[in-house]
């Protein structure tokens, strides 16, 4: 543990320089008006921005992208308190509670009790990449295809089994990502796939197109559905707020802690901040003694959900960083950018480029702990950029999002892709398809493929190969169970009910 | 919502057709060196296919039950879509002609003024001051290249 504290204290004097210091601060503001702005949200934008990111050196683009997350997670509460509208995915649940609580006037001490829970998730979160990270990384390093691939399974089983939607649905949207990740040159035969002799479909379907339309343009679909009225509730920051809400804040251990470890082990085992906060909110409201004040202004029904996203935003850095698999969509695309810069995520990174990845943690710390302090000094001021006419907004946030789906690989098609991939994020919200899992299974699609291959080649084609011990056995036990849950859980309920009769 | 799920479950299905069809192509059994190249998305396709009859089944089985139908966008929710999409495609393909910049100038103030119902000054303005900050920072400062179209090069001299 001291070995690790050496090397979160190196990071720190690379996340401390100076430049590296402004360009996270850079990344805080952009991410908080990313996070207020509906469209461009903490996937997309990080995603516009990698073309960018590019000519910088490795450490400072990672830190510029996650700087930007950090500052998206904390920025869509400040729209779900003040507008009744989510800035992002995982400000849905601050909705519920967060904006009545403002309509009563209330909202300035709103604003507190989500940034403080978001900066103890954020702390907890960080907590765990620090200490845990290097155990993993060093388990990580006795990893062969198989377990690789198991470790995979477990993840998109994570998905099906506790994800909360439609099992088949889930299956089948992992299932549509993998699809299109196996669109084009096949890496290990050199075969093409699914081309029928067009260049264009040579290419594949690149991750980054995908998330900005999936996630931006059907946001900003569902967004105008409601028309195109913007009004909210002027709320600022006040010393009394501050006081207020701290003290508030200590009447809730319980819901606080609850919330971080729901988020982080929604990170951790990928999941995301999304679903962490509607997990959270659902806990905190089965669990509390006065459920029938969740939905009105309930304090717990801010802190709960706030610190899980937060939890699960920061602690999505450790699978990414320890076994290459990102632990939220928007992790999965700063993963993407950490490729292009010929670095693979996973545990040789710890072993070789160890101040990289010590500069990232300690750039996690650094951004989350200036990122609180920014929200909660200028709220009100982030808030005002909904002000602008949305018929001014909209249009702008559509030409940024073609710009950043252009520059990944200057292809117009990358385009035309972007638009479609709109429509079907749109339908598939409205259908309720999942989308994380697919975008996660649309970047990892080539990797898990190399791994089962290269694992059956091992295992003479036998799919035994899977269920070896020590590590692979017990890993697809686990998904197994987790894949079938809701089944089980019903049948565990049956035996149990039939108990009680 | 009922249309527009068994049309993303057909849709989903048809991709697994695809799949199949192409995985039977390249092969998809045990090869000489190992798996062949069309193992992986022979069961993509295969389960894409489970998994769009389960759905529809589900469809057919919940409908019956429930008896009416939710629509899937509320009322008065296709035209401002529409007004998004339209546009963002014709945007898209002006692209091609004028370059990326000319074509989002020319959307912001389309969308501006048809849409937003906003003033003269203030469309023109915004829809010539946002595209220039934006070519200024990308395709000067950054070094990205944004697309030109065919005639893009001309018109923007610098």
């Amino acid at each position: 543990m001291l070995a690790d504290l050496n090397n979160l204290a190196m990071g720190l004097g690379i996340a401390l320089e100076p430049y590296n210091l402004m360009i996270a601060c850079i990344g805080l503001i952009l991410g908080i008006i990313v996070g207020v702005l509906p469209g461009l949200g903490g996937a997309n934008g990080v995603a516009i921005l990698i073309p960018v990111v590019v000519v910088m050196p490795a450490t400072t683009g990672v830190i510029l992208l996650s700087s930007i997350y950090w500052g998206a997670l904390y920025g869509g509460s400040i729209t779900s308190i003040l507008f009744n509208i989510p800035g992002e995915p995982w400000s849905v649940a601050t909705t519920f509670d967060g904006y009545p609580m403002a309509r009563k006037g209330r909202a300035g001490f709103a604003l507190v009790l989500s940034f403080m829970s978001h900066a103890v998730g954020a702390i907890v979160g960080v907590l765990i990449l620090t200490f845990l990270a290097p155990l993993i990384a060093e388990i990580a390093l006795k990893f062969g295809p198989a377990e690789i691939f198991s470790v995979m399974m477990l993840t998109f089983s994570a998905f099906v089994g506790l994800g909360g939607k439609s099992p088949v649905k889930t299956v089948a949207a992992i299932l549509f990502g993998f699809s299109l990740a196996a669109v084009g040159m096949d890496i290990v035969s050199g075969q093409l796939r699914m081309t029928f002799g067009s260049v264009t479909l040579m290419g594949g379907f690149n991750f980054i197109v995908a998330v900005i339309g999936l996630f931006g343009l059907g946001e900003i679909f569902l967004t105008v559905e409601e028309g195109l009225k913007v009004e909210g509730i002027v709320g600022r920051v006040r010393m009394r707020d501050i006081v207020d809400g701290f003290k508030e804040l200590l009447l809730y251990p319980k819901t606080l802690f609850m919330g971080a470890i729901i988020g982080c082990w929604m990170g951790v085992t990928p999941g995301g901040a999304t679903p962490a906060s509607f997990m959270a909110y659902g806990f905190a409201k089965e669990s509390s003694k006065n459920s029938k004040e969740f939905g009105q202004g309930a304090s717990a029904g801010i802190i709960a959900p706030e610190a899980a996203a937060h939890g699960a935003g920061t602690s999505a850095t450790l699978p990414m960083i320890t076994l290459g698999i990102p632990g939220s969509p928007t992790m999965a695309v700063i993963m993407g950018g950490l490729m292009i810069f010929g670095l693979t995520p996973g545990p040789m990174l710890f072993k070789e480029h160890a101040d990289f990845v010590w500069g990232l943690i300690a750039s996690c710390w650094v951004g989350n702990f200036i990122g609180f302090f920014m929200v909660m000094a200028f709220a009100p001021l982030f808030a005002a950029v909904l002000k602008v006419r949305f018929a001014i907004l909209m249009p702008a946030i559509i030409y940024v999002c073609a710009i950043g789906a252009y520059a990944v690989n200057n292809r117009m098609i990358d385009v035309y892709y972007m638009l479609v991939f709109g429509v079907l994020g749109y339908l598939f919200k409205k259908l309720d398809y999942p989308i994380a899992p697919m975008v996660l299974a649309l970047v990892l699609g080539n990797m898990a493929e190399q791994a089962m291959r290269q694992a059956l080649i091992m295992g003479q084609g036998s799919p035994l190969i899977f269920f070896q011990p020590p590590i692979a056995l017990p890993i697809m036990l686990v998904a197994l169970i987790i894949f079938f849950w809701p089944v089980i859980s019903g049948w565990k309920d049956k035996l149990l009910g039939k108990k009680k009769a | 919502m009922k249309k527009a799920d068994i049309v993303v479950a057909l849709f989903f299905m048809a991709i697994g057709l695809i799949l199949v069809f192409d995985a039977v192509r390249l092969g998809f059994q045990w090869g000489v060196t190992g798996p062949e190249s069309g193992l992986f998305p022979f069961y993509l396709g295969l389960g894409l296919i489970v998994c769009s009859l389960l759905t529809l089944r589900t469809i057919y089985a919940k409908y019956k039950k429930d008896g009416y139908d939710k629509l899937l966008m509320p009322e008065g929710a296709l035209k401002p879509i529409l007004w998004v999409l339209i546009p963002s495609l014709g945007m898209v393909a002006i692209t091609e002609f004028v370059g990326l910049h000319i074509a989002a100038g020319i959307f912001l103030g389309f969308y501006m003024r048809a849409v937003g119902k906003i003033g003269w000054v203030t469309t023109l303005m915004v829809s010539f001051l946002i595209p220039l900050s934006l070519y200024i920072a990308f395709d000067k400062l950054f070094l990205v290249p944004l697309p030109q179209g065919l005639w893009g090069g001309i018109l923007i001299p610098f």
